[in-house]
């Protein structure tokens, strides 16, 4: 059984509460949520279907909830989430999970550009094609994307994975294309049973950061360096300098 | 251009000294100094092995038990051949050596205009009486989202901590800006840097976790920031502040985000940032989830919902286009906005950014009050100005302009403790607030730092309640631009005071409100 809330010409606020009762008790479906953006924020646990499509930042800093969205997801989607498991049966807008710390993503269509920028944790499956500039920044997790990949793929990629089965228009700055291991091979093979996703796992390639410290800035750490500050002694330097003279 | 590494005179006095009486004893200004410059030597002399180290920090003056150490700026120093400075010489070196620019903590130096070419008039007869300090009320109260949340906050002061994270600065400076907001009543902010464990009980004044025992009344406010990194950022985080702050920029670096290096990411910092240790922290320059406007505003929205529209939302920027940001921020859905000046300081910058990017302080402040009165909520949305504030009379300068209250960050690490040497960038700071290092963190005891942060909020309160007496108000939100006078043309060209002889506003400004 499960609660249905029709969302239709109601504001943000009055939806979200009847949510927030009704989710503690029963598995809740809503409809006619697409003008609702930053519908199902923060919940710790429950189960929510969203029939149709739905807006931009749905299950913002989702913390355990369960959300399935039968159309198609809007821009944002998942934002900043940090347990929890997002199911999308259609295509996904614009940065998918983006500074997520950790749970699911599954999109099974494809998803827009910006997808796991800033990802730090997160697991992040995209059934479809992603846009481009795709794990910018990426920090931490995986992202496993069946299809291909756009322009600009993991630019300034600092920690975490790309399993990509497709190909990519051009891969971004500080990426490293690495061989699969058997471990790599057994989470996708995993992820794929667990989710039910049908994709051959010898097609996939692994990318990774190139560098640890892609930055310009971060080329050393910072110290105080001139020739004023070598760390010579004031002496030792003095006497260096009487005996070439 | 302000002092850089040595730019100091080390001079030990020896009939002072203890330790040239008496080789081998007292050693302390060896052990105190961060940076190395002192040395023991195999017959237990102390002597100066690196003048050129020394940052100017003074704690070895601080803690010589005789009393016999002297640090002076070096004569090279005031020998200005303009522009090829003593520091520009240095700067050019070190580029010319390592390739990399300059870095450098803490903020802006030597930058006018400031406050100082502003003054008070007191009231006389032809306006209301002044208002006795000592047998009279005053209202020094400030209430953020009074109509619009279900708790507003209530400032006790119209004063609060800028943000400043854990990671630039140590765990104990993070718990003594805790202890003097509990013990004054004001707001303190996490900065982008996440919540410590202590931090939220602490802050409400409490003694244990389980909040049984308050020791300190009457709690303060804490401010949780949303910022470009969103470190440690989760549901839970947003909750347990009492606002929450959007940041967008800041004063001493806008349109770059903030950086802290991996060696400064220790355990504790990558535990509380959701980071593995030793990864460099970068955040953003702006938000990759707001594309818009329209996009800021269902960020307030969905941030209000989380919080189930108790708390407000504040937004926080750096100086930029003060008119045109503060009317977005009010357009977004702000219930205060924080507007950090080009003084503002950070951990650690480009110094050019530092140094040359932004709007200073005084200026901000005549267009973002006008961005409030043409949007109808002057003093509805409350209006913070940050970045170079030090006393009440700066304080009380920039809320007779229009803002509500001030922001302290600098001045708050010097009432902790710091004296300015401008070397938050190393890591290595000698009194603990900008370290991660146990052993100088082990110098920084957050009770007497927290205790001397409430005096100097205390103070500072009681100087604000004194000018706005004199000047015939019970209320500081009565204050307005006619209890100020500008003493100088440019200071009155760019605020549209009234310029002190002439008694009226320069005339461009006369049609402005």
């Amino acid at each position: 059984m499960s609660l249905v809330v029709d969302a239709s010409g109601r504001n943000l606020r009055s939806v979200s509460t009847e949510l927030k009762e009704a989710i503690a008790k029963e598995p809740v479906v809503i409809q006619g949520a697409t003008h609702l953006h930053g519908l199902v924020a923060g919940f710790k646990d429950g189960e929510v279907t969203i029939q149709g499509n739905s807006g931009d930042y749905l299950g913002v800093l989702n913390d355990g909830a369960t959300i399935r969205v039968t159309g198609n997801a809007g821009r944002y989607l998942a934002d900043n989430m940090t347990r929890g498991t997002i199911i999308i049966e259609e295509d996904a807008g614009y940065g998918v999970g983006q500074y997520c710390y950790g749970g699911t993503i599954l999109v099974h269509g494809n998803a827009g550009d910006f997808t796991a920028v800033m990802n730090k944790g997160a697991t992040i499956i995209v059934e479809g094609n992603v846009g481009a500039e795709v794990a910018t920044y990426m920090l931490a997790g995986d992202l496993i994307i069946v299809g291909d990949a756009g322009e600009n793929l993991g630019n300034f990629l600092i920690r975490g994975n790309i399993y990509i089965g497709g190909n990519w228009a051009s891969l971004g700055h500080n990426t490293l294309l690495e061989e699969m291991t058997q471990a790599d091979l057994a989470k996708l093979r995993d992820h794929f049973d667990r989710l039910g996703i049908e994709a051959d796992t010898k097609t996939f390639k692994k990318i990774v950061r190139l560098s640890e410290k892609p930055f310009y800035c971060a080329k050393k750490p910072v110290q105080i360096e001139n020739s004023r500050t070598t760390g010579i002694p004031h002496n030792e330097l003095k006497e260096a300098l009487h005996a070439t003279n | 251009m302000p002092p850089i590494n040595g730019a100091f005179c080390v001079s030990l006095m020896k009939d002072q000294c203890i330790n040239a009486k008496m080789p081998g004893k007292c050693a302390t200004c060896v052990e105190v100094c961060p940076y190395d410059v002192y040395a023991i030597d195999d017959t237990g002399h102390v002597r100066v092995q690196n003048y050129n180290a020394c940052v100017g920090c003074r704690i070895c003056a601080e803690f010589c038990p005789e009393d016999a150490i002297r640090i002076n700026p070096a004569e090279s120093e005031f020998l200005v051949r303009s522009p090829w400075t003593f520091s520009q010489i240095e700067e050019i070196h070190h580029k010319a050596q390592t390739g990399d620019y300059m870095l450098r903590g803490f903020g802006t130096m030597g930058f006018a205009p400031t406050f100082d070419n502003i003054t008070i008039v007191p009231s006389q007869i032809a306006s209301p009486s002044p208002l006795d300090k000592y047998r009279e009320e005053c209202n020094l109260e400030v209430v953020i989202g009074e109509d619009t949340c279900e708790n507003p906050v209530r400032l006790a002061y119209p004063l609060l901590f800028a943000a400043m994270s854990f990671g630039a600065l140590s765990r104990e400076a993070r718990m003594a800006l805790a202890i003097g907001a509990a013990q004054t009543g004001i707001m303190n902010n996490t900065g982008e840097g996440g919540l410590l464990k202590d931090e939220s009980w602490l802050i409400k004044g409490y003694e244990n976790e389980a909040r049984t025992l308050k020791r300190w009344e009457p709690g303060g406010h804490l401010v949780v920031q949303w910022s470009t990194g969103r470190w440690g950022v989760s549901a839970d985080y947003v909750r347990a502040g009492d606002a929450v702050e959007i940041k967008i920029g800041q004063g001493a670096k806008p349109g770059m985000g903030g950086h802290l290096l991996g060696a400064k990411v220790t355990e504790e910092i990558a535990a509380v940032r959701g980071l593995p240790v030793g990864s460099d922290a970068l955040s953003p320059c702006r938000y990759y989830d707001v594309q818009d406007l329209e996009d800021m505003k269902h960020m307030v929205a969905f941030l209000r919902d989380v919080t189930d529209y108790k708390v407000p939302i504040l937004f926080k920027l750096g100086p930029s286009r003060p008119y045109e940001d503060v009317r977005a921020c009010v357009e977004a859905g702000a219930d205060a906005i924080s507007i950090d000046g080009l003084v503002g300081g950070t951990g650690c910058s480009p110094t050019v950014v530092t140094q040359g990017v932004g709007i200073p302080t005084v200026a901000l402040i005549p267009p973002a009050v006008r961005a409030l009165k043409d949007m109808g909520v002057h003093r509805k949305v409350k209006l913070f100005v940050l970045g170079g504030m030090r006393n009440g009379l700066d304080a009380y300068k920039a809320m007779a302009m229009g803002a509500d209250g001030v922001g302290f960050g600098a001045a708050a690490e010097i009432a902790m403790g710091c004296r300015a040497c401008m070397a938050c960038h190393t890591g290595r700071c000698p009194y603990g607030i900008t370290s991660q290092d146990p052993e100088l963190r082990a110098r920084l005891d957050p009770e007497v730092a927290g205790q001397r942060l409430a005096n100097f909020i205390k103070a500072t309160a009681e100087e604000i309640k004194i000018l706005t007496m004199l000047s015939g108000h019970d209320d500081i939100g009565d204050l307005s631009n006619e209890d100020l006078r500008a003493t100088e043309f440019n200071t009155a060209a760019i605020t549209g005071l009234k310029l002190v002889g002439y008694e009226r506003r320069l005339p461009w400004w006369e049609n402005e409100s």
